[in-house]
């Protein structure tokens, strides 16, 4: 298309500016993409929240157990991955068998390795049955210890295991922040837009039932409303309350930012044009504003949904949100509520805590390096 | 130029345009802005017709009142379609329902300052160019490819740049591409709201001369908005000069330019610099900041700032009068006052 690098029958500045792939045209959205990708952090974040997004999809056939599953081993610490025996040779991947033996003072169990039980660990293994997706049952997990037992994460009061709980628990908590930040995409888009694009007094009205709302401390309010949610519904209803309850807050972020787009953008003259040569409203919300307003409101959406996420583990935690035998994060947190399990059994807590704090602070990179990437000024 | 007047294309009559008179929840009500304050002149067809003014002083809003991007409060814009029928009536613009400006919006277009923001980011220009044209039903399909290729042929772009978005382009091409798209729809009248104010200067040469051979082969009409006198000059048949939401003077380029008749419009010539730097001259500086146009001074809305005034300038606004014929003038001290013109001071900045 263009091989020579000048445009000689324009006389302007010259050179149109393009990057080193000459004749190929770069859209809007492939610049974005080249900025976003300046951003390793925000790439690395991308590319963990896509596997941790993945594996809890799949996280029945993940794990090795059903997060219910109870076993003899009362609160087993983590087993270690072993590659050699105690005598040096090489076994490949294993874990060895608890020793199980009661201290004498404190009748507390304690478990040591037994040298004498080696259980290798193998890859696509015949275990329970689970199903897939709600799709199809199968007997198959991905790995798991044939013959033996593999706690890697420990087990909790009811010898149940720890790996497969967070990873049943990650489906909750993922979940809840992506659902409920579509909700409030769809209602901050909704109302921002009317509040942006029609002004005058629908949008103080707006404005001020915004702030109100703000206004409110979040937790007390979450309580009050988590509160009021029946506790005989099923687990599912429950699920669907508590992302009500969540997204009634988060949307007023949005909402704020859509508006505040809808009035830039509005007054810009590529608006007044389309007015001026006879497009309808219609027309120029859904091809002039809401394309340029997206950008920014992913961005606000990839920094709420950690906002969300702590939200749940909030509620769980103070036992308002979902409660056992659902599992999310938030419920294997309470029991960090016990000062025993703070002190001889912390797998129970640094085990989901270090599963939220990992998850928020990928949203929070990936927000960051996407706000960067979408801010038209740092081009 | 200034012949014989036919019938005009475009006549302007006491067009205002007051903004935030309504009382909101919260605030007292204000007094309205009057951005726009009865405004009177009449555009021949295939002149060029200059606005002129310091920043704030309602050109612009003028200028999107005609073209409809905003809804005048009262006066009338009436339109009258060159080579139309000798007892057509003229419409009035003013008062049209959007869907009754519709057949309209062909003949008028715009063209914008600022090449960024009047361009949609994430629109090919294939897009920007073709919307009108898809719109307004006048192609579908393949032909808008032809047609938009066309355009972009005409304002001096290459046909293959249509798959590109803008900011692919240099400032002087997007406001090719701003042209581009006015034209799709084959206006009659373009609203030029300062083209080339935001342009290097020498890109601004070429914008002016691909305006100029585009009059010429399409019959084009332009209202030209600027604050750039050296452009105003280059480019206008006549000019009218506005102060405060008012046109205070009004004339032929050329007597404009050679013997202005308002204070202001002396005021804002002398403030053109001239390259020489052993060049002095008794400069009409002018004080003061622009009048407030939701409380303009009384009299005369330029008496605070001008320095022939007098006590009558305080109390009485003047008319805009007819001095000379073709002259119209809005000073009560017009015919005894001797201003300078731009060729009274020692040399003219070369403009293009």
């Amino acid at each position: 298309m263009t091989a020579e690098a000048t445009t000689s029958e324009i006389g302007d500045e010259g050179a149109v500016a393009v990057p080193a792939a000459v004749g190929k045209v770069v859209s809007p959205a492939r610049l974005t993409w080249w900025k976003f990708r300046r951003h390793r952090l925000a790439v690395a974040s991308l590319v963990f929240l896509i596997a941790a997004y993945l594996v809890t999809l799949f996280a029945s056939f993940v794990s090795p157990s059903s997060p219910s599953t109870r076993s003899r081993y009362l609160y087993a610490p983590p087993q270690s991955v072993h590659l050699f025996d105690k005598d040096g040779t090489f076994r490949g991947p294993f874990v060895y068998g608890y020793r199980m033996s009661r201290d004498p003072k404190t009748m507390r169990l304690v478990y040591a390795d037994d040298p004498s039980r080696i259980f290798p660990l193998a890859l696509f293994v015949r275990g329970e049955t689970h199903e897939v997706l709600g799709l199809f049952e199968t007997d198959l997990h991905l790995f798991g210890a044939p013959g033996g037992y593999v706690f890697l994460a420990g087990t909790d009061a009811f010898g149940r295991d720890m790996l497969s709980r967070l990873l049943h628990g990650a489906q909750i908590s993922l979940s809840v922040g992506m659902i409920s930040v579509l909700l409030s995409l769809v209602l901050g888009l909704l109302i921002g837009g009317v509040s942006g694009l029609f002004g005058g007094r629908i949008d103080t009205v707006i404005q001020r039932i915004i702030e109100a709302i703000i206004a409110i401390p979040t937790i007390p309010l979450w309580l009050g409303l988590a509160a009021a949610v029946p506790r005989d519904w099923p687990p599912v209803y429950q699920y669907f309350a508590i992302l009500l309850v969540l997204s009634l807050v988060s949307w007023t972020s949005t909402a704020r930012v859509a508006r505040g787009r809808f009035l830039a953008l509005r007054e810009q003259d590529f608006v007044t044009a389309a007015r001026v040569y006879g497009a309808g409203w219609f027309r120029i919300i859904a091809r002039h504003l809401v394309p340029n307003l997206m950008s920014y409101v992913i961005v606000t959406l990839t920094l709420a949904i950690p906002g969300i996420i702590i939200g749940e583990t909030a509620l769980s935690f103070l036992g308002v949100g979902l409660k056992p035998p659902t599992v999310s994060w938030g419920v294997l947190l309470q029991e960090a509520q016990k000062i025993q399990t703070i002190t001889f059994y912390p797998w129970l807590w640094i085990g989901p805590a270090a599963c939220v704090v990992s998850i928020v602070l990928a949203f929070n990179f990936l927000g960051d390096g996407a706000r960067d990437a979408a801010d038209p000024f740092s081009r | 130029m200034n012949t014989t007047p036919a019938e005009p294309i475009l006549r302007v009559e006491g067009l205002c345009k007051h903004y935030g008179a309504r009382r909101s929840m919260f605030q007292a009500a204000a007094a309205p802005i009057r951005a726009v304050d009865g405004v009177d002149f009449a555009i021949q067809p295939g002149e060029t017709f200059g606005l002129v003014g310091e920043s704030g002083c309602g050109k612009t809003t003028l200028g999107r009142c005609i073209a409809r991007a905003l809804d005048p409060t009262s006066g009338r814009i009436l339109y009258k379609r060159p080579g139309g029928a000798d007892g057509e009536e003229p419409v009035d613009l003013a008062t049209l329902s959007p869907s009754g400006m519709r057949p309209y919006r062909r003949d008028l277009q715009m063209i914008f300052q600022d090449p960024i923001t009047s361009l949609n980011p994430r629109m090919s220009l294939l897009d920007i160019i073709g919307e009108p044209i898809v719109i307004n039903g006048i192609a579908k399909g393949r032909a808008v490819r032809d047609m938009v290729a066309d355009l972009l042929e005409q304002v001096g772009l290459r046909a293959d740049h249509m798959t590109r978005y803008p900011h692919a382009f240099s400032g002087g091409q997007r406001q090719r591409i701003g042209i581009a798209r006015a034209l799709g729809l084959s206006p009659r009248f373009i609203v030029c709201d300062e083209p080339v104010s935001a342009l290097d200067v020498s890109v601004q040469a070429q914008i002016l001369n691909l305006l100029q051979d585009l009059q010429a082969s399409r019959q084009l009409t332009y209202l030209f908005i600027a604050h750039d006198l050296g452009v105003i000059e280059y480019i206008c048949d006549r000019v009218a000069v506005m102060y405060v939401g008012q046109v205070v003077e009004l004339a032929s380029n050329e007597a404009l330019f050679s013997r202005p008749l308002h204070p202001y419009t002396e005021a804002l010539m002398a403030a053109v610099p001239v390259p020489d730097p052993a060049a002095r001259r008794e400069a009409a500086v002018l004080e003061g900041e622009l009048a407030n146009a939701a409380n303009p001074p009384s009299g005369c809305t330029f008496h605070p700032r001008c320095r022939y005034r007098t006590e009558a300038c305080k109390t009485t606004r003047p008319a805009l009068r007819e001095v000379v014929p073709g002259h119209f003038v809005r000073c009560h001290r017009a015919e005894e006052l001797t201003l300078a013109g731009p060729s009274d001071y020692v040399a003219r900045e070369a403009r293009p």
